[in-house]
């Protein structure tokens, strides 16, 4: 053995500190490189000192010992006992929001090129320091999700021939589609999901009950952000609400990732629209995003990741951030985020238990195209039919005739959805040659709405009041259309045929225009109701 | 080995969408052939009638966009549709077509130059489609898409990677 020289020993000692792992690469004893060491007069690595107020940020940062500890290039046990040493036992609730910049090590950070939210996150599900766009990574997902799809789902995993599913926790299965069973099919697509996951564990199976998938995801913490979840659900975009990387997937595919736990997804291009102003009286979430469509056309974002930005989403709850992120689907987009802030950061409290690792993109980030929108003149929109980009003002629609309204859907079956409808149905009647559906996104909903009194005004003024789930949105049942029939909806697409006959239409607008064309029977402005 | 498609061409528009490639309404189907029944039902409802094996389908931009039913993509395939080109694919419609082990080829020249009715070949190997009068390159797919092609689908692909 030849014994190294002075200049590899210290080169050595840079990278594997103790003389027992210098030894381990070089093998020999650790007593020889301690000898060799003391003949060359290099001194004892020593650990460096950490500070309590370093230990105390590191901690309150990550609320991961490994996480911590890979700041100070020290294992997940020497933080332990440093945190231990300054009594820092109990885990961070919330991290801190200052410091929740993600880190990502090696390579990307400092230099010049900035990352998207897109790159870090698939980098950090890849295992990688920095991933490129248009490069293919395989990738764990942190949830799967199916709907009544599921059915065709277990079909296709048993044709894999793989007996159990990766990982019974990472799976949510709410029932919505078609709930309850609108058809035998449907009902023997529901037993066989009900069998299955009984056998398979999976304990986050949500029955009829509960409401539409995506609400429910939420609602439950089933995703967090800087998360990545995939769905059987185009709409599974939504979860970028909170900040997480999600995305729709097909059946086929979902049996494979519940077979294997791996994914290919292609680092996406990323847009970055920034939307300021405050909304005016009467324009929503939905106003606002319907209108961007029209703008980027429904393939503007294909194969896209879709960044939020601007004082106006600043200041939108998650409901609407949930709105915003939904219909980015329809102008193709792979991801649509909010990044994670004090408001999504709420709106979890109390939601989840588990400790989470925001992504935010760099400063500097690359971006293939930024947009910028001032709202503070929008007036209400509406997608007329058949593609959800034909968005026009309410000004050049107003007084078409409309059989039937429909509120609901997971872009705007929430609370305050309902809400501001009721607030224009309150004291009237929906008009006598128009009917009006009502679907609450979920359970929880539909128990808010009853407490603060939504429901009875619905039913006062002649709604019809649905079950939580999508129904009609999708053609699936309770509520199609004739031949002929025009029908006004706050769902989110308005494709030939997608609710019913391929001679009816659909057209998309915000739950206040909803209201405001029930009570008239033709496509109406909500200002002329909200300023009275 | 996925070589040559040759096959009769139907020409249809941008944006055709999932639910008129295959209705909301069939969605509980299982069965694939039962699927091909209501292929494309939303644009003509004869058509799964009027397909003949191997026919070919040439799409305008945005193919296959909405909702993430693979059933667009299977009831396509089981009705006889060889190969799809396109000026562009909708995301989820593109994975669930190769999942399914249907061939795809985006072109945006193809559009134009192509006739309803014509015979084209697909030439995978050298990458380019071939009319009478015409050569038409096209770039190649990745090669983790191309080795699901090749196998047939993600279930086929699936199973010979887990016997490994």
């Amino acid at each position: 053995m030849k014994v190294p020289r002075k200049e590899e020993l210290l080169k050595l000692q840079a990278q594997y500190k103790t003389d027992r792992k210098i030894g381990q690469v070089l093998g020999v004893p650790a007593y020889l490189v301690a000898y060799w060491r003391r003949k060359k007069k290099i001194p004892k690595y020593s650990l460096p000192k950490y500070g309590f107020e370093k230990i105390k940020e590191l901690w309150e940062t990550h609320g991961d010992d490994r996480k911590a500890g890979k700041e100070l290039s020290i294992s997940k046990a020497a933080f332990y006992k440093w945190r231990r040493k300054y009594n820092l036992l109990e885990k961070p609730k919330v991290l801190k929001l200052a410091q929740l910049e993600f880190l990502l090590p090696g390579s990307a950070r400092g230099k010049n090129r900035g990352l998207t939210i897109a790159q870090k996150g698939l980098a950090l599900k890849a295992g990688k320091s920095e991933v490129q766009v248009g490069e293919i990574v395989y990738v764990e997902p942190d949830l799967a999700m199916s709907h009544d799809n599921a059915g065709l789902v277990i079909k296709q995993f048993r044709e894999i021939g793989v007996a159990k599913v990766w990982n019974p926790d990472k799976i949510v299965i709410p029932l919505d589609h078609r709930a309850p069973a609108e058809s035998e099919k449907t009902a023997e697509a529901h037993r066989s999901i009900r069998l299955f996951v009984k056998e398979q564990g999976i304990k986050n199976f949500y029955d009829i009950k509960e409401g539409i998938c995506h609400q429910v995801v939420i609602e439950k913490g089933h995703i967090l952000p800087g998360e990545l979840a995939v769905g059987t659900d185009s709409h599974t975009t939504s979860y970028g609400c909170l900040g997480a990387l999600s995305t729709g997937i097909g059946a086929t595919e979902m049996a494979a990732v519940w077979a294997t736990g791996k994914i290919w997804l292609r680092v996406p291009e990323s847009l970055k629209l920034t939307i300021n102003g405050r909304l005016p009286l009467g324009v929503y979430a939905k106003d606002v995003i319907l209108y961007i469509i029209g703008a980027l056309t429904v393939e503007g974002a294909n194969y896209k990741s879709v960044e939020f930005y601007g004082d106006t989403v600043e200041n939108m709850s998650v409901s609407e951030r949930f709105t915003l992120a939904n219909l980015s689907m329809e102008m193709g987009g792979k991801f649509a985020i909010v990044p994670f802030d004090n408001v999504t950061r709420k709106y979890l409290k109390g939601r989840t238990k588990k400790t989470y690792q925001p992504i935010f993109a760099d400063e500097n980030a690359m971006y293939e195209n930024e947009y910028e929108y001032n709202i503070s003149r929008l007036e209400p929109q509406v997608a007329c039919p058949h593609n959800v980009d034909n968005v026009k003002s309410i000004d050049e629609v107003k007084g078409i005739k409309i059989d039937q309204v429909l509120l609901g859907s997971c872009t705007n079956g929430r609370i305050d959805d309902l809400e501001i409808a009721a607030r224009l149905l309150k004291g009237k009647k929906v008009h006598p040659d128009t009917r009006m559906l009502v679907l609450p996104g979920s359970k929880s909903i539909y128990l808010e709405a009853l407490k603060k009194g939504i429901i009875k005004t619905f039913l006062e003024a002649n709604c019809v009041v649905l079950n939580p789930g999508c129904g009609p949105c999708l053609g699936a049942h309770e509520g199609l259309l004739a031949k002929g029939e025009r029908c006004l909806a706050t769902t989110n697409r308005n494709f030939k045929g997608r609710m019913g006959s391929t001679e009816s239409e659909v057209y998309l607008a915000s739950p206040a225009t909803a209201a405001a064309t029930a009570i008239r029977g033709e496509i109406s402005d909500p200002r002329d109701f909200l300023k009275k | 080995m996925l070589k040559e498609i040759k096959g009769r061409v139907w020409k249809l528009g941008d944006n055709i969408d999932t639910d008129i490639i295959y209705p909301g309404k069939c969605l509980p189907i299982l069965d694939p052939q039962e699927m091909a029944k209501h292929a494309l039902e939303g644009y003509d409802k004869e058509f799964p009638n009027k397909i003949q094996k191997g026919d070919i389908i040439l799409g305008g931009s945005n193919f296959g966009c909405g909702s993430s039913r693979e059933q667009a993509a299977t009831s396509l395939k089981y009705a006889g549709i060889s190969c799809i080109i396109a000026k562009s694919f909708s995301r989820i419609f593109f994975r669930n077509a190769i999942n399914q082990g249907l061939a795809l080829v985006q072109s945006k020249e193809a559009y134009d130059l192509i006739k309803p009715g014509e015979v084209i070949t697909v030439d995978y190997v050298k990458g380019e489609i071939v009319t009478e009068n015409e050569r038409i390159p096209f770039p190649p797919l990745p090669e983790v898409v191309m080795g699901i092609l090749e196998d047939g689908g993600l279930i086929e692909h699936l199973k010979k990677s887990l016997k490994k």
